[in-house]
């Protein structure tokens, strides 16, 4: 019992990572109706970018940062040309098969020039952490919960408190009708391509000082924040926060009381046991059709 | 003129539904845009929005040529569109529903954008009591209203109302060409199309028939009403009454 604040801290670290990467599924559900299967590949490139920068070039560690952020929103508007434009009038399907396809062409491309070793990513800072009482803080986990905790705030006062926040949900909704209004529909489904492969990207250089950068990060990550979408409600904002918590949390506790192999099987076990209880899952919204 | 449309012709996969209309509206006037279904009514005002890919001919809205030019831009220029079957954003509330009617416009801070919608929804029964519902839960005519709401807040120079009074209760329609009535007394102006052609020339300045994606007819209300053919087709057999 002793353990449990030490594993909740864990537990919200690594959950605050699933919880950014699925606002970067929610944000492109929203404003384009994009189910983008290719979010992970942008953690697991923000993480290899920050690498290169660091390793290759010696660029600051603030300056790697900021540089690979911004070039992995540059990166999210070309991948929205290519994968999305083309294919926006042709309904869902053929964009997230378009996504799926681009994910594999991204890992496969990675692996073949970096390999299968995972690398080691320095963390954001040098100290190891901090002691509260009996919970250790690692300095990582901490500027994980911190960064993720403002973005997500931030977001969320984008979208719901905003005129343009409405504007994108608007988009989302009915893109002609919200062309028909004057809404600058084609920059704000672009914007939200720059703002979710940031913001992907930022999640992989968080946590790769965790797990290490290598290919298997996109997909640990993107399986994981997928489901944190389900579990939350597809589409919600509060639902990919509170559903990538929770499964941050649930996996760390089964792993430290239940079993250490099993570890990446209790969302999936969570993500059932909602499903089944709450189909529209935590905050989503049953909507009928009226009549 | 405010606007004019010369030997428009607009092409679905389906072939010509538009056969080189001419269409004209000055300035606050309310122009009826009447006929059958599948006339070319709708057709007419998604060409005028830029909706329509396969168009030609010419339109000039304000002595300036839109045609080709992209959906935002024109309703930038202030042009609003009321689309049929309301098209509400649904998971949003009708507050910011109206609200963003204002997004043609650009330098309008929130407070006065809050402040307008305020003043619109004072216009429509009913609409304040619902400003916090989310509109997908709505009444078709409560939809209707605020469909309308949230076309004036774009403070449009024409605004193009499509089949208004679709699928409402008599009732109902009675309130929207009220609306519509208070609309003009306030200077706008409108390019109306309807079914319910009694309706719609019982408010408007002029009116023209379209048939087949041809116009037949064109001319003030009362010499519509006087048309035998018109009569008959459109107003149910009415005698002319105006």
């Amino acid at each position: 019992m002793s353990m449990l604040p030490q594993l909740l801290f864990t537990g919200i670290g690594i959950g605050s990572i699933y919880a950014m990467v699925s606002l970067g599924f929610v944000l492109l559900i929203r404003s384009a109706n994009v189910v983008n299967f290719a979010q992970g590949e942008f953690s697991m490139l923000g993480a290899y970018l920050m690498l290169i920068l660091l390793m290759s070039f010696h660029v600051p560690y603030f300056i790697a940062l900021v540089v690979s952020v911004i070039l992995m929103g540059v990166f999210g508007i070309v991948f929205g040309v290519i994968t999305y434009w083309p294919l926006r009038t042709r309904g869902q399907i053929p964009v997230i098969i378009s996504t799926i396809g681009a994910g594999i062409l991204l890992e496969n491309t990675v692996l073949a020039t970096y390999g299968p070793s995972p690398q080691v990513l320095p963390g954001v800072f040098n100290a190891s952490g901090v002691l509260v009482g009996n919970i250790f803080m690692d300095s990582q986990y901490l500027s994980i919960i911190c960064t993720a905790f403002v973005l997500l705030a931030l977001q969320y006062v984008i979208f719901e408190k905003t005129v343009v926040g409405k504007k994108i949900q608007a988009t989302s909704q009915d893109r002609e009708t919200a062309g028909l209004l004057g809404i600058p529909v084609v920059t704000l489904i672009f914007g939200i391509f720059f703002y979710s492969a940031a913001l992907g990207g930022l999640a992989g250089i968080l946590v790769a000082p965790i797990l290490f950068v290598s290919v298997g990060i996109a997909s640990v990550v993107a399986l994981k924040a997928f489901a944190a979408n389900i579990i939350g409600g597809f589409g919600s904002i509060p639902g990919a926060i509170i559903g990538g918590l929770l499964i941050g949390i649930v996996e760390t506790l089964g792993a430290a009381y239940i079993s250490v192999p099993y570890k990446d099987a209790y969302a999936f076990i969570m993500l059932i046991a909602v499903l089944l209880v709450r189909p529209q899952g935590l905050f989503g919204e049953r909507v009928a059709e009226k009549a | 003129m405010l606007l004019e449309i010369k030997g428009l012709t607009a092409r679905y996969n389906a072939g010509d539904v538009l056969k080189g209309i001419d269409l004209s509206v000055e300035e606050g006037e309310i122009v009826a845009l009447i006929g059958s279904n599948g006339a070319g009514k709708s057709t007419t005002l998604r060409s005028i929005s830029g909706l329509v890919a396969n168009v030609s001919g010419s339109i000039t809205f304000g002595g300036m040529p839109i045609l080709g030019m992209k959906t935002g831009a024109i309703a930038r220029l202030g042009l609003a569109h009321v689309p049929e079957g309301r098209r509400l954003f649904p998971g949003l509330t009708v507050r910011d529903n109206i609200l963003l009617g204002a997004s043609n416009r650009s330098g309008v801070s929130r407070s006065q954008m809050e402040r307008e919608v305020d003043e619109v929804m004072d216009l429509f029964p009913n609409l304040k009591r619902l400003a916090g519902v989310y509109a997908w839960t709505l009444s078709g005519g409560e939809m209707q209203m605020v469909a309308v709401a949230r076309g004036m807040m774009a403070k449009p120079k024409l605004l193009l109302l499509d089949e208004p009074s679709l699928g409402l209760a008599p009732m109902i329609v009675q309130q929207v060409f009220r609306i519509i009535t208070e609309i003009r007394s306030r200077g706008a102006t409108v390019l109306l199309v309807e079914q319910n052609a009694n309706m719609a020339l019982s408010v408007a300045d002029r009116g023209y028939v379209l048939e087949a994606g041809t116009l037949l007819l064109s001319g003030k209300p009362e010499e519509l009403w006087d048309n035998d053919h018109v009569r008959a087709a459109y107003l149910g057999g009415l005698a002319a009454t105006a």
